[in-house]
């Protein structure tokens, strides 16, 4: 089966401003208890403190979502087959198959998939799936304050994706897991002091 | 498409964030019911913007708390007991007290105290209209924290705002070579007009300073991140001038052109010299001196280009110097040391600071009403545009884009030409007015859009002094607020989403807040609400067509010329552009008509020049001090102000007030996260969570405001601060709440 299409994001942390809009926005598109994307604050446990002594500090964030990786290992983890990855790239938790088992949790090693404990079933981000076959962006990507979330195909050399990609030094979150992420994240970019 | 049949999508926008984001909103509605929010087009669709408070605009409008029909108070006053009444009820009830007390102490002893309208204008120009045909009591609410910045603004720019001079042209996303942000967090307060602009001028190669006693999420984004110390900004804009004086690298043609650099000062009297002084034909002609002449001259167009900045002359025997030299005097006792010593910033960092923003091709300055919280942050304000001005930096004329909107106020202000209008005072001045009837007796108050116990200084004072001794109290709300609890009537108000206003933001649009559903449960807006009082006072003739009709009279303005009401359904509309080659100058409102860095009216109170005087409480030098730290409240993203605080998709997210504390001070409280402290002075003791942080420097605190009282243990953030009157502000426009000018102590619980 020949894949067509890589969707995918890349998020720049460099306009990233930790709002959380996109978590809120998230939430409420596709009416989920939990949040699937999440804003961590970098290098400590204390969300949106800075890391460092006063003045020499450094405030970063990372939103953390369902990498909809290239090798999921979510899916083969799953008994159900509730997890299917897409043609386009996209990685689908069906909750209408899902049985509530959990072995997708432990499979993922981003620990991005939540557990509902209402109705016992897993959830995540399927990257708007019902948004992208309409032809519409994700709606964090809509909602994104800073403008710091870009979605595109990855495969085509004319999408916006892939011309970030092409400029900037981009890196993905455990590279060694060999999942090989469709979302992509840009560095901060350095300062230039007086 | 079965689903796009059956939902209706109305365009509309979010008045809530003071104006200044204003989101365009589209909500998709089906039968009376909003079933989503999203982002709205603009016409340029770099504009197109939510935040996460207007994406959760829902949860405010369908919230399960909603004061839902009018009530009457049965308890006692703060309890929080009420009772059912119908609307003709609640309007014969204020009729009543309105006409008793109106018979008793005049209808000036009413008062109207309108809060934060955020973007709304017909909601506020309807209180307006109604207090000038009354001739009652307009109380301002400037003074809850807004007024420091138009101060300092009046007397330097002689205009209410200082932005489009600052950063006019930064809205217009012409982007510097460098941008100065002084004493804003737009990251949390303004994110999507102010802070994408941010980040888009940072990816056009703009060098980002921001001046800020707390390292926030914007100075996370600076290139250079200055750290001050709370109220000392305008030591550091000394400081500064300091250097760029030193360096001869101020600009010179502009302070010419632009500003009263040249005008001689007279050191006897600290007034400008005048032509009266020297019996020159213009008795109240400034003078300059003369370069080429070496004699005086009175001010003109041709005398001013030859005009000393430097130098001291004896003219008819009295002792002058043109105001630049009296700046220098002043900024030279400012040196790097020195400013290093109070406002904390390494030495090395201001000089640097200095040569950067006199060098750099175009510098603009990104300011809001943060750093004028504080008792002289009038004079922060005056510092800062100094700075700009005798660096050339200040915008004299708008030379391409659009020409601001002027709203259509007089028919508010003045509803009778020719009669007298409402008499107006100042929030805190209200504090005085209530309590000893000083200037006069105010008896009764009308609250909207305000959440006045909450948000304004020193809560005690208000619960214990302030309501006793008011005889009648009517809030409209939305919510059963901390100070809603204390009106004898409460009127249940709309959602943005019920009611129609007309939005003169964001720079350059202007929009519709458009009715998406029809108001929920008994709800009016303020605007219906006034007007249906109106009808019950006799002044029903002035409000006829209700909201639609007070929209229309604010829109017909010449600057809205071809934009109506209908016009605007579909779509924001762009303010007129200016014609290609055309500029519009940006004038001054000051008594000379240029840019003053000295203001002689102000030589009395020792401020006619941007004096640094130190906080009136703010400990922040060293020494002994019963309470040691620095209390300061930072905008918190998930509010505005206290809006949002009963939001249960937020408090997901954020769920208690926090007081950051820098881990120096906690580790000699033996503080440490997650543990429950008391914040306190004389005035109160407030009990919450603290969080070990280093945004915060060594002697700060942060406590972000609009937290609602409930919300604390014990206390809230503004029992803990004051309500000391600034006399220069009083003079000089209206007093301000210096919030962030609060000394208090920390312990452990
Ligand atoms: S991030 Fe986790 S859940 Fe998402 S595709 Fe990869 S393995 Fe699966
Ligand atoms: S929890 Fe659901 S999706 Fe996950 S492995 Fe089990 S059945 Fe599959
Ligand atoms: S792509 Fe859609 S589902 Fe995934 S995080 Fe964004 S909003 Fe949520
Ligand atoms: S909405 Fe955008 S800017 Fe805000 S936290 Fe999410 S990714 Fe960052």
């Amino acid at each position: 089966m020949s894949k067509s299409k890589r969707l995918g994001m890349i998020v720049d942390q460099e306009r990233c401003i930790g709002c959380e809009a996109c978590s809120v926005a998230c939430r409420i598109e596709n009416n989920s208890k939990d949040f699937w994307i999440k804003v961590e604050t970098q290098g400590t446990s204390v969300k949106d403190t800075p890391v460092g002594k006063f003045p020499d500090l450094t405030l970063n964030f990372l939103p953390r979502l369902c990498n909809h990786c290239e090798n999921p290992p979510c899916v083969d983890s799953c008994p159900e087959d509730a997890l299917q990855k897409r043609n386009d790239g996209i990685v689908i938790l069906d909750q209408d198959l899902c049985t509530g088992c959990k072995a997708c949790l432990d499979a993922c090693p981003y620990n991005i998939i939540v557990f509902d404990e209402n109705n016992h079933l897993a959830e995540k981000c399927n990257l708007c799936a019902h948004r992208v076959d309409k032809g519409l962006e994700p709606f964090c990507v809509l909602c994104c304050e800073g403008q710091a979330l870009h979605f595109g195909d990855l495969y085509d050399p004319e999408s916006n994706v892939t011309k970030i990609l092409s400029k900037d030094n981009v890196f993905q979150l455990k590279p060694d897991e060999g999942t090989n992420p469709s979302i992509y994240y840009i560095r901060p970019k350095p300062k230039r002091r007086l | 498409m079965t689903e796009n049949e059956q939902v209706k999508l109305i365009r509309t926008a979010c008045p809530a964030h003071c104006g200044i984001d204003c989101c365009g909103i589209l909500a998709h509605v089906k039968g009376n019911r909003i079933v989503k929010l999203e982002p709205a087009d603009f016409p340029d669709e770099r504009d197109r913007r939510i935040c996460l408070r207007g994406l959760v605009s829902l949860d405010i409008t369908y919230h399960p708390d909603r004061i839902k029909y009018p009530m009457k108070r049965i308890g006692e006053r703060g309890e929080g007991k009420f009772e059912r009444i119908s609307w003709e009820e609640a309007y014969g009830i204020i009729v009543t007290n309105f006409k008793e007390i109106s018979e008793k102490y005049g209808w000036k002893s009413i008062g109207w105290v309108l809060g934060g309208p955020g973007a709304g204008t017909t909601k506020f120009g309807a209180y307006l209209r109604l207090a000038s045909l009354t001739q009652s009591t307009r109380v301002s609410a400037w003074g809850y924290g807004d007024a420091g910045l138009p101060c300092g603004s009046r007397v330097i720019f002689g205009h209410q705002f200082p932005y489009l001079y600052l950063f006019g042209e930064f809205w217009q996303r012409k982007y510097p070579e460098l941008l100065m942000i002084w004493g804003t967090n737009p990251a949390e307060s303004m994110p999507l007009q102010n802070m994408r602009k941010v980040l888009d001028a940072k990816e056009y190669g703009t060098q980002v300073i921001v001046v800020d006693p707390r390292f926030t999420v914007t100075a996370s984004k600076a290139d250079e991140y200055i750290g001050l110390k709370p109220g000392t900004d305008s030591a550091l804009a000394l400081g500064i001038m300091n250097v760029i004086f030193q360096n001869n690298l101020h600009d010179k043609e502009f302070i010419l052109e632009h500003t009263n650099g040249a005008y001689l000062v007279r050191i006897d009297s600290g007034k400008m010299l005048r032509g009266k002084d020297v019996d020159a034909k213009k008795p109240e002609a400034y003078m300059v001196w003369h370069e080429s002449s070496n004699f005086h001259k009175a001010l003109s167009r041709t005398s001013v280009k030859e005009a000393s900045l430097t130098g001291t002359y004896m003219i008819n025997g009295i002792e002058c110097k043109p105001v630049i030299q009296v700046l220098m005097d002043l900024a030279s006792e400012y040196t790097p040391e020195k400013t290093a010593e109070i406002t904390g910033v390494n030495k090395d960092l201001i000089v640097k600071l200095g040569k950067r923003i006199a060098t750099a091709e175009t510098v603009r300055f990104l300011t809001h009403m943060g750093f004028t919280r504080t008792y002289h942050g009038d004079i922060s304000l005056r510092g800062l545009i100094s700075v700009a001005a005798i660096t050339g930096n200040v915008t004299t004329s708008v030379n391409s884009g659009h020409v601001p909107g002027i709203l259509n106020w007089s028919p508010f202000l003045k509803a009778i030409p020719g009669k007298p209008s409402f008499h107006r005072i100042g929030i805190l001045n209200l504090y005085e007015a209530v309590i000893s009837s000083n200037p006069y007796p105010i008896k009764a108050l009308w609250f909207a859009f305000i959440n006045f116990l909450n948000q304004c200084a020193n809560a005690n004072k208000i619960i214990e002094e302030f309501y006793p001794k008011l005889e009648f109290i009517v809030q409209t709300e939305l919510f059963l607020t901390p100070s809603a609890r204390y009106a004898d009537l409460i009127l249940p108000v709309c959602s943005f989403l019920e009611f129609s206003d007309f939005l003169a933001q964001p720079y350059p649009y202007v929009q519709l807040q458009q009715k998406v559903i029809e108001p929920l449960y008994e709800s009016k807006s303020d605007a219906n609400i006034v007007a249906e009082l109106a009808e019950h006072l006799g002044f029903g003739e002035y409000f006829k067509g209700g909201e639609e009709g007070l929209i229309d009279l604010i829109m017909a303005s010449r600057s809205f010329e071809g934009i109506t009401r209908e016009t605007l359904k579909t779509q924001a509309r762009k303010l007129p552009t200016l014609p290609e080659g055309a500029s519009f100058p940006l004038s001054f409102g000051t008594p000379s008509g240029k840019i003053e860095l000295y203001a002689e009216q102000l030589y009395e109170d020792g401020e006619a020049l941007p004096v640094y005087l130190p906080p009136i409480e703010a400990p922040i030098t060293p020494g002994e001090n019963k309470y040691p730290l620095t209390l300061v409240n930072g905008h918190s993203r998930f509010r505005t102000h206290s809006m949002f605080a009963n939001v249960k998709s937020l408090l997901d997210l954020n769920p208690e007030p926090i007081v950051d504390i820098n881990p120096i001070d906690a580790e000699t409280r033996n503080i440490s996260n997650n543990d429950i402290v008391t914040v306190f002075n004389d005035r109160a003791r407030t009990t919450l969570k603290a969080r070990i942080s280093e945004s915060v420097q060594p002697g700060i605190l942060d406590i972000t405001e609009g937290w609602w009282i409930e919300q604390f243990k014990e206390g809230s953030l503004n029992h803990l601060t004051h309500d000391i009157i600034n006399p220069v502000q009083d003079k000089v426009y209206e007093p301000n709440m210096h919030m962030n000018d609060v000394a208090v102590e920390v312990e452990k619980k």
